[in-house]
């Protein structure tokens, strides 16, 4: 009989073969984990010279007023952005030299893998103890994540440290959830050797300009556009479109959404602002032909001089500084209509329910808002710190660009989206209609056209606020 | 377990039938209870949950917080999206059918009627098939780049000017056709030439004494006969296709993605199910998306039986 | 009718030519025919091609218009990036300890299930395999919260098992299994062995494991490629990153802005080259029995 079950053994080779792949792989698993993992900041150098730099540390420095644990522990970290992996892997570092036991866990997704994970891990508390994003309304709004502890609320409502507008989008029943940390700030981008060229000394200032100053810098070569003059997002992922219209809906009057008083909204572009946004983009792809929606777009497009100027975010500066160190460029505040001021998206940190070290991840948060970490922020990433009671002068002189970011004038608005839980929605069905209104060349010379996309959107719109409760 | 059934000494004198027939009902309990059991934790009740839940007007904390009847489906009924992603995956498993049908079967007469050594053919053109979706995706994302792709580098030796073929929904659902049957048309061309190569030599024999030349022979002896094998290739080219996804979210709705969103079912059901949060409603379309393409199969299912 | 005859199908018949050889001897119908053969097989090819030349290309390179083909000068620089900007060994490990295991595993049931469904006439037996056949036509993405629900439950979550779960059986395997099974198990030679007063398991074990043993080969690079390209489970089930899989590594380099082909490339042709290695050592077997789910 044994001599049988030794055979039959025989016989399950290939699963023998694999099952001992397995056991050897565990076993590997186990013990082989000290393979250098630059995102995961176990960092062990820093370990040995860390009891001497702690007491340092902790007399000359940082103290939040949270208790940290002594326990040794690893704090995961997600981040919905995937260029943020190197600032995190510098200030988890530092904290790690200020408590050797405490370890992290950094990784950065993608936005959209980002969304998907957390929409399965935050309703099943499987989440990471601390979590960057901007995409937390809706999970505040189920209850799934937890308010501030009180010192940090004391910190977060100040005016002084925080804008107003900015950390009103935390607040839910009066309670402030999440620490505002880094904001989504527009300028345009412009690229100096090109408008030199055109003879242009100034940066547009206003909307009329943009499309004036577009005309002078498209190049055409053979019937094919090389340069465009203002390169517009016209498609992409989702909601991103219906963002960045609604940068230049804001100079012209409109809104996506209009708040009414008592807290309900209805669509903000269904009228003349929002005639005259889309006719822009209309008239700049089939009148004045100063872009192409043939042709490369965006950054890709600007850090390979395939346009002359766009708008994006702050965090294209690092991220030039890393790809395109030569690139001449400058920046400017966001142009002038009826109307001046820029679009403010912000990201904040929170510590999730599921977390076994609340008091320790808040001392983690707290400390990586520190200045020299903000600045750092700025210099290699590019992020605008929504904090404003630093005046990251060091960051500034390095990157000059940043400046358009921070520019701060009494008649330069801040706005933001609404604090909802379905805007989300609402912008990526809006994105859809006018990616395809975009590439819609009918619509030139054609308002009842304009007016008629404009009008089934603003319906859409309105019907997910009344589904939401929302609308007034 | 395996052991004490093995092991067991019975002599032929034992064998009597019902014996034989309740080892056999012992090899077939013991076999399958672990398989089912665990199929049935990580597939079955999944998918169960998944269609109840389409029942139920879903939120982030309680998916089973209301329950609404029909109402979801009732809403899928005026949901642009959800037509517009509907008779996208549609037209997009009919592409790839039909082209990788008639390109698979032009491959596979060629490859048994004509050509001799056809073995490195085979495996060159059964190759894509095997390889995984996201690279293979992101490759042919850049070979359609509007500014520096292969495509546009072909197309401009004949003078015609660059193309950005994923940024029109049109073109791109088209594009992206093009690249599943890229990938698929080996499967289908192996499958067939092996059909082809079971077509008994006799009716093509007795069709060319006839006098039928070599096209009447492909014409009405072969492809006839083929018949059943083609509806086989046609049931699983329709279910790969109607469940379209990563390559489609790969080429136009990543963050990096140049091309503009295009519609598709399964990209619908993720985008309400997990940006939206609207668990019943995905489940619901989940739920269509099911059915549709099981009554596909049963028809099809129908269409081989009744030929053979 | 055809369909009887494929139950004779030998497997060895693919490669060989038929027989009724008057019908293409004419050399003029091949030459054509070869060209148009060949230019189709470059399409196939190509995109293979320039995934492996782009990933030896420094980054100007990649993006030159017109493009090159050959890199002009060739670097190792995209090899080393993906190594280096994450720990890519430890990654590709945790894939080849998942796909290996899963491969086992699939191999191991699909086998059972199909010999079962295949041979044992029992009432309801059928019915069980079209619930599973059925399932098969459900795409994953629809189901995977429940099934992450459940895995919370089993405390699998960021863990080897919780990445396996979906793929420890396949449907699609049980039916190519099932349909080998009909093709080519002599029945005759289970009821031999079962008057020899074999048992069962025994002949499982030791008849139809190793006539099976080519169709097998094939499942498992089936299973080893769907285990080894599956993306959106990894992202959801891991959360270290000990526990990242190679695919999800690829996305990384995606930034937000600027896809850095190179080094993107460069991991993709890693992560394809353990199949492309399987295949050219199992491609015969593969493309075999293929052709066998196609009959029945």
């Amino acid at each position: 009989m044994s001599e049988e079950s030794k055979r039959r053994l025989s016989r399950r080779k290939f699963v023998a073969l694999t099952g001992g792949a397995l056991a050897a792989s565990s076993l590997l698993a186990a013990c082989g984990d000290p393979t250098t993992a630059p995102t995961t900041t176990t960092a062990s150098s820093a370990t040995t010279s860390a009891t001497k730099v702690a007491t340092t540390a902790t007399s000359t420095g940082f103290n939040s007023g949270f208790k940290v644990t002594s326990d040794p522990i690893t704090l995961s970290i997600w981040a919905d952005d995937t260029g943020m992996a190197p600032w995190y892997q510098k200030v988890t570092a530092e904290y790690t030299k200020l408590h050797p036991n405490v370890k992290f866990d950094v990784q950065a997704f993608a936005v959209r893998d980002f969304e998907t994970k957390i929409a399965a891990a935050i309703p099943s508390d499987t989440a990471a103890d601390i979590m960057q994003s901007g995409a937390f309304r809706k999970y505040v709004e189920a209850g799934l994540l937890p308010k501030n502890p009180d010192s940090v609320t004391k910190m977060v409502a100040d005016p002084t440290i925080f804008p107003k507008e900015l950390t009103d989008t935390l607040v839910f029943n009066n309670n402030y959830y999440g620490m505002p940390f880094y904001q989504g700030r527009h300028a345009i981008y412009y690229n100096k050797d090109y408008f030199a060229a055109a003879g242009l000394s100034t940066p547009p200032a206003t909307m009329d300009d943009l499309t004036t100053y577009a005309q002078k810098l498209v190049k055409v070569d053979g019937g094919n556009m090389t340069v465009s003059g203002l390169s517009l997002r016209l498609a992409g992922a989702g909601s991103g479109i219906a963002e960045k219209f609604m940068m230049y809906l804001y100079p012209n009057g409109g809104n996506i959404l209009e708040k009414t008083s008592e807290g309900k909204y209805h669509n903000g572009y269904n009228n003349d602002a929002g005639v005259k946004t889309l006719k822009m983009y209309i008239d700049m792809l089939y009148k004045n032909k100063t872009d192409d929606p043939k042709i490369k777009h965006d950054t890709e497009a600007f850090q390979l001089g395939a346009t002359a100027m766009y708008a994006r975010e702050s965090n294209v500066v690092g991220d030039t500084a890393n790809k395109k160190p030569d690139l001449k460029y400058s920046t400017a505040p966001m142009p002038k209509g009826v109307r001046w001021g820029d679009l403010s998206s912000p990201i904040g940190l929170i510590v999730s329910r599921s977390t076994k070290n609340t008091d320790t991840a808040w001392d983690f948060i707290m400390f990586s808002q520190q200045e020299q970490y903000l600045n750092l922020l700025l210099t290699d990433i590019g992020w605008i710190p929504q904090r404003q009671d630093y005046a990251f002068t060091e960051a500034l002189k390095l990157r000059p660009q940043l400046a358009a970011f921070t520019f701060k004038d009494p008649n330069y608005k801040l706005f933001t989206a609404p604090a909802i839980g379905s805007f989300d929605e609402i912008e990526t069905k809006l994105a859809d209609r006018l990616s395809k209104a975009y590439l819609d060349s009918s619509l030139l010379n054609n308002d009842a056209g304009i007016k008629k996309v404009l009008e089934d959107a603003a319906k859409e719109t309105d019907d997910i606020l009344k589904k939401a409760n929302l609308y007034g | 377990m395996a052991r004490s059934f093995s092991s067991r000494k019975e002599g032929p004198a034992h064998l009597g039938g019902s014996t034989l027939q309740r080892q056999k009902l012992l090899f077939v309990f013991v076999g399958l209870t672990p398989i089912l059991l665990i199929y049935g934790v990580v597939r079955i009740w999944p998918i169960i949950r998944t269609f109840s839940l389409s029942l139920f007007d879903s939120d982030l904390v309680k998916p089973e917080a209301k329950f609404v009847g029909f109402q979801n489906y009732t809403d899928l009924l005026s949901d642009d999206s959800f037509k517009t992603a509907f008779i996208n995956t549609s037209l997009f498993a009919l592409g790839t059918v039909v082209a990788s049908l008639t390109l698979g079967l032009a491959l596979a007469l060629i490859l048994t009627q004509f050509i001799r050594r056809s073995g490195i053919y085979q495996l060159v053109y059964f190759l894509p098939f095997v390889m995984p979706i996201v690279p293979v995706a992101i490759v042919w994302r850049w070979i359609y780049d509007p500014s520096y792709g292969l495509l546009n580098l072909f197309l401009s030796w004949f003078g015609i000017p660059k193309q950005a073929f994923l940024l029109y929904p049109e073109t791109g659902l088209w594009a992206i056709v093009a690249m599943n049957v890229w990938k698929v048309v080996g499967y289908n061309m192996v499958i067939l030439i092996v059909g082809i190569r079971n077509i008994p030599l006799l009716y093509s024999e007795a069709a060319a004494i006839d006098g039928a030349g070599r096209f009447g022979v492909l014409r009405y002896i072969t492809v006839p006969l083929l018949k059943p094998v083609i509806l086989f290739v046609l049931v699983v080219t329709t279910i790969g296709a109607y469940n379209v996804f990563t390559s489609v979210y790969v080429m136009t709705q990543s963050t990096t993605a140049s091309g503009n969103d295009i519609k598709i079912l399964v990209g619908e059901i993720v985008l309400n199910g997990f940006r939206y949060s609207k668990m019943g409603y995905a489940s619901s379309e989940a739920v269509i998306l099911f059915v549709v393409v099981m009554l596909l199969t049963l028809i099809q299912f129908r269409f081989v039986r009744s030929d053979t | 009718m055809s369909m009887l005859e494929f139950k004779k199908v030998k497997p060895d018949s693919l490669g060989t030519f038929g027989r009724n050889t008057q019908f293409r001897r004419e050399l003029w119908w091949r030459i054509p025919l070869h060209l148009i053969l060949i230019i189709g097989a470059g399409l196939m090819l190509l995109p293979f091609f320039w995934m492996f030349a782009t990933s030896f290309k420094p980054p100007t390179e990649v993006v030159a218009w017109p493009p090159n083909f050959i890199p002009e000068n060739p670097t190792l620089g995209n090899y080393g990036k993906v190594f280096e900007l994450m720990p890519f060994a430890r990654y590709f490990f945790n894939s080849l300890v998942i796909t290996l295991t899963c491969m086992g595993t699939i191999c191991l049931t699909s086998s059972l299930a199909g010999y079962i469904f295949a041979i044992f006439k029992f009432p309801g037996i059928n019915i069980i395999f079209i619930i599973i056949l059925a399932t098969a036509i459900v795409p994953f993405e629809t189901y995977m919260i429940p099934l992450y629900l459940l895995m919370k439950e089993f405390k699998a979550i960021d863990t080897y098992q919780g990445l396996m779960a979906p793929n420890l059986i396949m449907s699609f395997g049980i039916f190519f299994m099932r349909q080998n099974y009909i093709a080519f198990l002599p029945e005759e030679l289970l009821d031999a062995a079962r008057i020899d007063g074999a048992g069962e398991w025994k002949i499982y074990w030791r008849i139809v494991l190793p006539l099976s043993s080519s169709a097998l080969a094939a499942l498992a690079i089936y299973a080893f490629i769907s285990v080894w390209g599956a993306f959106i489970w990894p992202l959801l089930i891991t959360n270290s990153s000990d526990m990242k899989t190679v695919e999800l590594a690829l996305a990384g380099f995606q930034t937000a802005y600027t896809v850095e082909y190179g080094p993107l490339m460069a991991g993709s042709v890693i992560c394809l080259l353990p199949i492309l290695i399987i295949f050219i050592l199992l491609r015969r077997q593969i493309i075999e029995s293929v052709a066998i789910t196609g009959m029945k």
